[in-house]
């Protein structure tokens, strides 16, 4: 939730606070972040993106989700016995 | 992949052909293959089960698998069916989730302009350590977890996505979308309990 003094800021700045098509944005932020919009919605994200709080903070908020999955996660490998045995299995097949 | 650009493993390959493939094509994959079974059953041994059971099914049936196509997403493919089907039904997990159900009613929300916003900062996830981020993954339900972990953490694309979850387009990314507010939810819920300024 934005606080009284961010939408006075964004009010004066020309950037709207509330989206009204908010889903079909969220969808479309999606996309872009996966690397898989199509050029008309990356014209739309390049032409509409900053004038839009709630899509500026939900790009932001995906992008980092992203990022934290990806880089923050325990990565484990793979233990050599399994690796062994699963060698050894396939001799026998 | 064109397919003059692919080759299928013939039957009649001999062995060491199979052997050359599996050693070259699957095996370097065995680390993310153990990553995800361990993600999707949340235990050590069953995903020890799961990649050895892959990895057997993937050389049993290497004739079906074209030389110079995605192996990575044959093999998560073959891996994720054999979740489905062996290990699934004898999962640790109570409660499960009919995501059919749910991407239905999800969908039909459309219409309705019903939105999903889910009041969550970027820096508070910011903030946040990998564990907590995976403990709330690790509370989706699978099915939910599963186009997270394909996406995010592996990077496939919509196209393998859809390939791997024998799914249209169309629902890896409704199901993405949903799956990634359901997250959202769990981020804030964790947040709030732990103190964290969401």
């Amino acid at each position: 939730m934005m606080s009284n003094s961010s939408v006075d800021a964004a009010n004066k700045a020309g950037i709207k606070t509330s989206c009204e098509n908010h889903e079909k944005c969220m969808r479309m932020i999606q996309a872009i972040l996966d690397g898989e919009a199509t050029e008309e919605e990356k014209n739309h994200f390049r032409d509409n993106m900053d004038v839009c709080m709630p899509c500026i903070n939900e790009y932001h908020l995906v992008k980092c989700i992203k990022e934290s999955l990806c880089n923050r996660l325990e990565r484990k490998t793979c233990p050599e016995n399994l690796i062994n045995t699963i060698k050894l299995k396939l001799d026998l097949l | 992949m064109p397919v003059a650009m692919s080759k299928i493993v013939k039957e009649e390959s001999t062995d060491d052909q199979r052997y050359h493939i599996f050693n070259k094509e699957f095996l370097p994959h065995i680390d993310s293959m153990y990553n995800f079974a361990f993600r999707l059953t949340m235990d050590e041994d069953d995903a020890h089960d799961l990649v050895q059971d892959t990895y057997l099914k993937a050389f049993r049936f290497i004739s079906s698998f074209e030389q110079g196509t995605n192996a990575k997403a044959w093999l998560f493919r073959i891996l994720k069916n054999s979740f489905i089907n062996d290990y699934r039904k004898r999962s640790k997990e109570p409660a499960k989730v009919d995501y059919q159900e749910i991407e239905t009613t999800y969908n039909s929300e459309e219409g309705g302009e019903v939105q999903q916003t889910v009041d969550l900062r970027a820096h508070t996830v910011q903030d946040m350590i990998g564990d907590e981020v995976a403990n709330a993954l690790n509370s989706l339900p699978v099915d939910f977890r599963t186009v997270i972990i394909i996406c995010d953490i592996e990077g496939f694309t919509y196209e393998e996505m859809a390939k791997i979850l024998d799914i249209p387009i169309g629902t890896v990314r409704s199901r993405l979308h949903r799956a990634r507010n359901l997250l959202k939810e769990k981020l804030k819920n964790y947040a709030t309990s732990m103190g964290y300024d969401t």
